[in-house]
């Protein structure tokens, strides 16, 4: 669930920034999103729209024309253009009528432009042409009825085809330039002058009818952007339900006063309430009474801030019993900060936490009724093997050595489990101190040189580094000086020395522990910090060992900010060493490089 | 550090097998004088009658555990200000400081070292005031 399938909504940084969560659409760039086509079909489909009022118009203008100019001269051309404005009025009713019957016309859209184009033109050319016919050849009155009519329909093309500037200027184009041209071979001053007026107040025309199409475009281009954008929200907000519904974790939606308006199926799962039935409730129906009063304080905190809570909740299911949840509750607000809703993700870890409190007790268990009776032993044999209760047979003592060192082996066992334990659950604390390095070095070597002695190794501390300080846990780094002399002295030659090097640098301190062993198997390098990790498992049999120690030495070294490692030479002989970060308290060491 | 030597000890621990060691320990080690209380319940009555220098507490028994006794010779003028160790299984440091804290004079872990433990004992009683 981490993962956050909708950004907006789940982005765990987000609520790691306490910020509550908005839902507004990024501005930016929403018209690159709309596709051209589809700008281009929905321009197409407004041309065709209002095709059948031009249709009208040119019908309805042509017969006044005809009417008006039948009475003059030239009838058998006005018969003849009246024919013309039948033809392209019932060319265009045919072209109408195959766009709203064209079942895929938004696929091609630029095609019935380019149809739409050419009636343009055709209806613009015969309205020029009636300019150009009937102007010279009829009296002033109709000329100046001509004028106004080629002047009305030319203007009326704007918004006719105001979806597309190219068509207005082929249709306008169609009126203007025959006209023109009768006017300005008409022999007469003042038609001279209007033949180059014509012209501009065409220019003109084209202009306004270029920015209205930019307006049409820019205005469809939104359109479809938006609608795309919502489609995006809607699929993305199906999504979110669909994950919410699906999540194995409950979540809950609330309002600002903390009724419940959606629950989820493991919600239902969780607490045994059908969704139906815990939508309308108080979430405080979840909550255990008499926790009330500290749900009531986060969640007015949670209204005030808008910022999200999180926490442990004992949570009441329908038949009484309780689990515990770990809850995140996250507010949504809107761009103008107001709380749309609150999202509560619950997940049950009772079972998790009872786990935890069987491992503790076990562990606690382990600790008391293990080491209270090989306290019985190991003392006991140790009252032996001491004198203390009498001289015993020298068969008898030699057994009881053995099994005095085999119950420290199992006290060792059971200390390094307890130790692996604590690591692992984070329960393992430090005292760091400031240590002279020297000092729990020497004081190492003193509490294992009985160890050492009983295989027959002497420990040499080979270059001290008196006065040389870090800040480190001084138990832990005594139990680390412990395990790598013991191991040192178990795997090195009877009779041989363990050399005990100590080399200062400007930030750190090294201790190396340097055997005249067998040296590290290749194979077993790789894991020689893990757990249980025994290159041999005969030599531990002979040397007592539980595989953990160099594990624990390593967190260890690594919980006080060190690092620990081991160098094989090839003819025998290991060196096991840590770094510890030399303290900043410290005066600078004597030798110091 | 107190003028005289150590030398009477009364410790009050359930474990009869653990009593038999810590005795030989310091019967025989130590060279002290050790009463051995079994039952908690008595330890306040065998510590008026004994007198010891030093008393030793394990922490877990049954009826009344160690930090309960020690609370109780709190209470007594007799008891309350002999110095008091505890031996305890219970190995978190957590629990160790919390024993420090009431006021005990030292903490020995189990399994403790019975060729060793009369020492031990010495060194926290050279300590005191």
């Amino acid at each position: 669930m981490r993962a956050g399938d909708n950004p907006a909504l789940m982005n765990p940084t987000s609520i790691a920034h306490g910020a509550a969560i908005a839902v507004s659409p990024a501005a930016a760039s929403i018209r690159e999103r709309a596709d051209p086509r589809a700008v281009l079909a929905d321009r197409v489909e407004q041309l065709y729209g209002q095709m059948w009022l031009a249709i009208l118009t040119t019908f309805a203008v042509g017969a006044i024309a005809t009417f008006e100019l039948w009475e003059a001269r030239l009838r058998e051309l006005v018969l003849f253009w009246w024919g013309l404005v039948l033809l392209i009025t019932a060319a265009s009713c045919g072209l109408l009528y195959a766009y709203r019957r064209s079942p895929d016309r938004a696929l091609d859209p630029g095609q019935w432009l380019r149809r739409l184009a050419i009636a343009a033109l055709a209806n613009g050319a015969n309205w020029g042409f009636a300019g150009a016919v009937f102007f010279p050849s009829h009296t002033d009155e109709q000329q100046v009825f001509l004028a106004f009519l080629l002047a009305g329909m030319m203007s009326g093309g704007i918004p006719a085809y105001a979806a597309s500037w190219p068509i207005f200027a082929l249709y306008a184009a169609g009126i203007v330039a025959p006209f023109t041209y009768v006017l300005a071979t008409f022999g007469n001053r003042l038609f001279t002058e209007l033949a180059l007026l014509v012209p501009l107040f065409y220019a003109i025309n084209v202009a306004i009818a270029y920015r209205v199409t930019q307006v049409f475009h820019s205005g469809y281009r939104l359109r479809h952007a938006y609608g795309r954008l919502t489609e995006d929200y809607k699929a993305s907000g199906r999504k979110l339900e669909l994950f919410a519904r699906r999540a194995p974790i409950a979540v809950l939606e609330m309002d600002a006063q903390g009724t419940i308006t959606e629950a989820n199926h493991a919600a239902e799962l969780l607490f045994g309430y059908a969704a139906a039935e815990l939508t309308g409730r108080d979430i405080r129906v979840l909550v255990r009474p008499e926790f009330h009063a500290d749900f009531d304080l986060r969640w007015n905190r949670l209204i005030a801030a808008r910022a999200p809570e999180a926490g442990l909740i004992r949570n009441p299911r329908r038949d009484g019993i309780d689990v515990l949840c770990e809850w995140t509750f996250t507010p949504l607000v809107d761009a103008e900060a107001t709380l749309i809703a609150v999202l509560a993700q619950g997940r049950d870890v009772t079972a998790q936490r009872e786990a935890e409190r069987v491992k503790k007790e076990f562990t606690s268990t382990l600790s008391h009724e293990l080491r209270t009776p090989l306290t019985s032993i190991i003392g006991s044999l140790q009252l032996i093997n001491t004198g203390v209760a009498g001289q015993v047979d020298k068969d008898v003592a030699e057994m009881t050595l053995v099994a005095e060192r085999n119950g420290q082996r199992l006290l060792d066992l059971i200390n390094d489990l307890l130790d692996v334990e604590k690591i692992e659950s984070g329960k393992l604390s430090l005292a760091p101190e400031v240590l002279a390095v020297d000092d729990v070095v020497r004081e190492a070597m003193l509490l294992n040189k009985a160890f050492g002695e009983r295989f027959g190794v002497r420990f040499e501390l080979a270059s001290p580094l008196p006065g040389c300080q870090v800040l480190a846990d001084r138990k832990r780094l005594l139990q680390v000086m412990t395990n790598l002399l013991s191991n040192a002295a178990k795997f090195s030659p009877e009779g041989g020395s363990v050399q005990i090097l100590m080399q200062d640098a400007a930030r750190e301190v090294r201790v190396g522990v340097q055997d005249r062993g067998p040296g590290i198997p290749e194979a077993f390098r790789g894991r020689i910090f893990a757990r249980f990790a025994q290159a041999d498992s005969t030599a531990s049999r002979q040397k007592g060992g539980t595989g953990l120690g160099l594990a624990i030495c390593k967190r260890l070294i690594e919980m006080m900010q060190g690092r620990i490692g081991f160098d094989d030479r090839p003819g025998g002989g290991t060196t096991f060493w840590f770094e510890l970060p030399r303290s900043q308290e410290e005066m600078p060491c004597p030798n110091a490089r | 550090m107190p003028e005289r030597p150590l030398n009477r000890i009364c410790y009050v621990e359930d474990d009869e097998d653990i009593q038999r060691i810590v005795r030989m320990s310091l019967e025989r080690v130590g060279k002290m004088t050790v009463e051995v209380v079994g039952d908690p319940t008595m330890a306040i009555e065998a510590m008026v009658s004994f007198r010891p220098d030093l008393v030793m507490l394990d922490w877990m028994m049954p009826k009344m555990d160690g930090p309960a006794v020690f609370r109780q010779m709190k209470l007594r003028p007799e008891t309350q200000g002999l110095p008091v160790v505890f031996i305890t299984a219970k190995a978190a440091q957590r629990d160790l400081d919390e024993l420090t804290a009431m006021g005990a004079a030292g903490t020995i872990s189990k399994p403790f070292s019975p060729k060793d433990l009369p020492d031990q004992l010495r060194e926290i009683w050279k300590k005191l005031p």
